[in-house]
């Protein structure tokens, strides 16, 4: 029989032991503050609202007291669901060109990679509710889900459209007022130039040589006016 | 076993030379990188000069100087000092140490004859050395220190010598081992001193070893791990990147992009615990009231205002305040405010550039101009849309307006500069504008800004007289310094506006690409890059060197067609020694792919400098790519040196065409590519280029 120094033996395998303990413990912890991490990743886009309405009416709970729920007439229901299809085709348009420039800041280090797990899940998530909304058009006519999202598709072009129409619109007063300031101006430029004419016929006085201040900023508007209706045009070219 | 071969550093003469290799290892690359001049530009750049001082200038200035005492690598500093200490301490102990080197054992020294002897002479040599030697023969001479012992063992020596020169089998040792007696125990030194491994330090040293191992390298190596997945390659937290890469959208304006950036995690940093809250409401109270120029004094729309009072309370809306208050130079009367609001202003333009990364990704033209013109806003202090003349000194919002007018664009620097000298003068100086004084101070900082006026910009292939389909093209953008301001500005000499192909000894011929020699005089030698002074920023607490962008894009789709190039330096001097500027031609050149299709592109160039207001170009530009059968026609044409390739390469062009199109094509004699026209952006005045300096000749007297 072998004399086997017990203590001196131990010592390896201790070592061994708690080699692979460490990189154990190190792994299950590192793996489980990941899963964590990726579990309240916050969500692309914010609660979608539209969705729940059309859930709410569709389950409509019965109120108290009573046994039946009260019936949502179907083109309600419809309503809810294309406004459903609306906000989902907003989401579709920023998933959609959001995916190349993230792919594309991801490799080059710009963006984190929990934006891009992020945004995987988003895409995951709108595929599942396309099907969804599909399915539900389908049930609620048929054939519908063929078409939804063309109609929806045009209901957000329009509304961006609209938006943007308001917007410029908005603008008209300001403008309105800017320019009517400007007309009495050069209205009383005007005037000012015939008086002048008036007194000194043979004078050509010019005005911008007159030292008074406030002369200076009256001839000085039209001069920058001018400037910024060429930018205009140019502008406009 | 082990124990007998392996010798340990008793005497401690070889482990200094182990301490001493590793410090050397690790303290001269340190000391390097210590010395080296530093890439900052803040030390090497030049200076706009102007006796100018800001409000709280002292709290700017001591933001600078806490920047510069952060990059001054004070820890590495001290490690080096400590390296050089360790290697002079053992280079001393190494000196002082006795060394014990064992001495090679020559028979030929030990006798005291010369290598060539023959047997004979040794022989009789040694036969005269005995008889001397002999310890029967002489008496130990005490005035020597000789004693008989010593006696003994020289002429043991001397025979040993001997024998191993005359004896076969000694001679044989002597040769295998260096010996005569044959094979000597033999010891590996390990330069390590015996303390360390005698019994009772084995503990110690096996814990410092687990401490390094197990403790030490994957602290180290986590921290480097996590400190690069924390920050984005623009060296912004890669928390903010994200964010902002969520607050991009397509129709985002300057506004959105301030809004954007308070986002950044990194101002949580600088508006820790209790300042995340303090002073909000009199921070928002001063930029959200009547302002002199725009609506609010931070220059806020009203879009940015409802964006700001939607947020919830907390660091990013007192961030986004601190931001708006520093772009509409708001005076907040709180020096912890004050002092917040300088601080913020760096910080959100490092997030810009991420944003600017992001918004290059996403390749539409609106979000990149205006992260690019929200960089200028932040530089300058300026709130987006107001006058650019607010980048002089003095110049008020009131100032600003009144010099403007009533009118409904702004002016540029240098559409101010160019207005009559006296007109100017009587704009600006009077009851509640500039003094006379102030006056001269903002005139000499506008005639120091740097303002790059292009004069011309094409494409062209390097030692091509046409571009094909695919080929690397440059495009040339051939510009000139010229401060808003200048007067005399020289006429552009024509040869300047020449891109001469570099000649076929340079390192392109060595590359093996073919080219025609350059026609012309060779441009002037290159010299060092020159730098450009430092933005005047007197409101931004860092040093800036200003970057020009060279990108193109495409104006109907709206988006980039080539990404941007960035200066920072160029070949020529900009300003000579007595800050005149030289009015030198500078060539700034982007490579890119031609287009695989032959045809007409029409892009937009934007060139634009991320420091200053309003000192943008946008040009027109047009690519023309022509089918690669016509540049090999050309080809064939010119070349006469290669016959063999040449009628090849005619006769099978002659196929090509005359198979395509029946008669070959009318041969271009026009430039490949031209500027199409010099339309240039509103902001950078509407004033054709040749004409603008015969005004600017006349004007100002």
């Amino acid at each position: 029989m072998f004399d086997i120094d017990w203590v001196g033996l131990s010592v390896p395998f201790a070592y061994i032991a708690v080699l692979v303990g460490s990189l154990i413990t190190f792994s299950s912890v590192y793996r489980k503050r990941k899963a964590a991490k990726s579990a309240t990743l916050a969500p692309w886009f914010p609660p979608h609202m539209q969705r729940n309405i059309y859930l709410s009416l569709l389950h409509e709970e019965p109120a108290d007291g009573q046994e039946k729920a009260p019936k949502v007439p179907e083109s309600l229901l419809r309503a809810a669901l294309l406004r459903r299809a609306v906000e989902d085709i907003h989401r579709i348009i920023q998933i959609r060109s959001a995916k190349q420039a993230c792919s594309t800041l991801l490799q080059r280090g710009s963006v984190g990679d929990d934006l891009w797990q992020r945004f995987q899940r988003a895409e995951k998530e709108m595929e599942e509710e396309l099907r969804d909304v599909v399915m539900e058009a389908n049930a609620l006519s048929n054939n519908w889900g063929q078409s939804i999202f063309q109609s929806a598709n045009e209901i957000a072009a329009n509304t961006v459209f609209r938006k943007r129409l308001d917007e410029i619109q908005a603008q008209t007063e300001s403008e309105k007022v800017w320019w009517e300031k400007r007309r009495d101006s050069i209205k009383k430029e005007f005037l000012k130039e015939i008086e002048s004419e008036g007194l000194s016929t043979p004078a050509k006085t010019q005005t911008s040589k007159v030292s008074s201040d406030d002369d200076a900023i009256l001839v000085d508007s039209p001069v920058s006016t001018d400037k910024g209706s060429i930018r205009k045009k140019k502008g406009k070219k | 076993m082990a124990g007998t071969e392996y010798s340990y550093d008793e005497q401690g003469q070889f482990f200094p030379f182990f301490v001493l290799t590793i410090a050397g290892i690790v303290t001269i690359p340190l000391t390097y990188s210590v010395l080296k001049p530093s890439s900052d530009p803040g030390a090497t750049a030049p200076r706009i000069k102007t006796d100018f001082r800001p409000e709280h200038a002292d709290l700017i200035d001591a933001q600078r100087k806490a920047q510069k005492r952060r990059e001054r690598k004070l820890k590495r500093g001290i490690a080096v000092v400590v390296g050089w200490a360790t290697m002079a301490l053992m280079a001393y102990l190494i000196l002082v140490t006795a060394r014990t080197i064992p001495k090679i054992w020559n028979p030929y020294d030990i006798l005291g004859i010369s290598d060539s002897a023959s047997e004979k002479e040794i022989k009789s040599h040694y036969k005269r050395l005995s008889l001397k030697f002999h310890p029967d023969k002489i008496r130990p001479d005490p005035a020597k220190n000789q004693t008989l012992e010593s006696l003994n063992d020289y002429f043991v020596e001397l025979t040993k010598a001997y024998k191993a020169l005359t004896d076969e089998e000694i001679r044989n040792n002597y040769q295998q081992y260096g010996h005569p007696d044959g094979k000597q125990s033999f010891s590996i030194g390990i330069a390590l001193p015996k303390f360390i491994v005698t019994d009772g330090n084995g503990k110690y040293v096996i814990l410092l070893y687990a401490a390094l191992l197990g403790v030490l390298l994957p602290y180290l190596v986590g921290s480097w791990w996590y400190g690069t997945q924390r920050m984005s390659k623009e060296q912004v937290l890669i928390e903010s990147a994200n964010n902002l890469f969520r607050e991009y959208s397509e129709d985002i304006t300057e506004g959105g992009i301030i809004s954007a950036l308070s986002t950044g995690v990194e101002f949580q940093k600088t508006l820790k615990g209790d300042k995340a809250e303090s002073g909000l409401e009199r921070l928002e109270s001063r930029v959200l009231a009547q302002g002199d120029m725009t609506a609010l004094a931070g220059g806020l729309t009203a879009k940015d205002r409802t964006k700001l009072e939607d947020l919830e309370g907390g660091v990013r809306r007192k961030a986004l305040g601190l931001l708006w208050a520093y772009l509409g130079r708001v005076e907040l009367d709180d020096s912890a405010l004050n002092q917040a609001k300088i601080e913020v202003a760096p910080i959100a333009r490092a997030l810009n550039a991420s944003f600017n990364a992001i918004a290059l990704a996403f390749g539409s033209t609106g979000p990149i101009l205006a992260s690019f013109l929200t960089a200028q806003n932040l530089i300058q202090a300026i709130p987006p849309g107001a006058s650019p003349l607010l980048q002089l000194p003095y110049i008020t919002p009131v100032i600003a307006r009144a010099i403007e007018g009533d009118a409904k664009t702004h002016l540029t620097l240098q559409q101010y500069m160019q207005l009559p000298d006296a007109y100017r003068r009587k704009l600006s100086i009077g009851k509640g504008l500039l003094t006379e004084s102030q006056y001269q101070t903002a005139m000499n900082v506008a005639k120091q800004l740097p303002r790059l006026q292009v004069e011309k910009a094409f494409f062209k292939v390097t030692g091509e007289k046409y571009i094909t389909p695919g080929s690397l093209v440059s495009f040339v953008v051939k510009g000139r310094f010229v401060p808003p301001g200048s007067e005399n500005v020289p006429e552009v000499n024509e040869l300047d506006l020449e891109d001469v192909d570099p000649d076929e000894d340079d390192l392109d011929a060595i590359l093996g690409r073919q080219k025609k020699s350059g026609k012309g005089e060779k441009s002037a030698k290159e010299d060092k890059p020159v730098q450009p002074p430092l933005a005047y920023a007197p409101y931004f607490a860092r040093n800036y060197s200003p970057r020009w962008n060279v990108f193109l894009t495409d104006s109907k789709q709206g988006k980039m067609a080539v990404p941007p190039f960035t200066f920072v330096s160029f070949d020529k001097p900009i300003f000579d020694e007595s800050g005149k500027p030289t009015f030198n031609m500078q060539t700034l050149k982007a490579q890119f792919q031609a287009p695989p299709q032959a045809g007409h592109y029409t892009f937009v160039m934007h060139l634009i400098c991320d420091s200053y207001v309003g000192f943008d170009t946008k040009m027109e530009v047009t690519l023309v790519v022509d089918e690669a059968t016509k540049a090999a026609e050309i080809e064939a044409e010119d070349d006469i040196s290669e016959p063999d390739e040449d009628s090849l390469a005619g006769q099978m062009n002659a196929l090509k065409t005359g198979g395509l199109t029946g008669a070959p094509p009318k041969k271009k004699k026009k430039p490949v590519a031209e500027e199409s026209s010099d339309e240039e952006s509103n902001t950078d005045g509407e004033e054709a280029e040749d004409t603008s300096e015969t005004d600017t000749d006349t004007d100002e007297e």
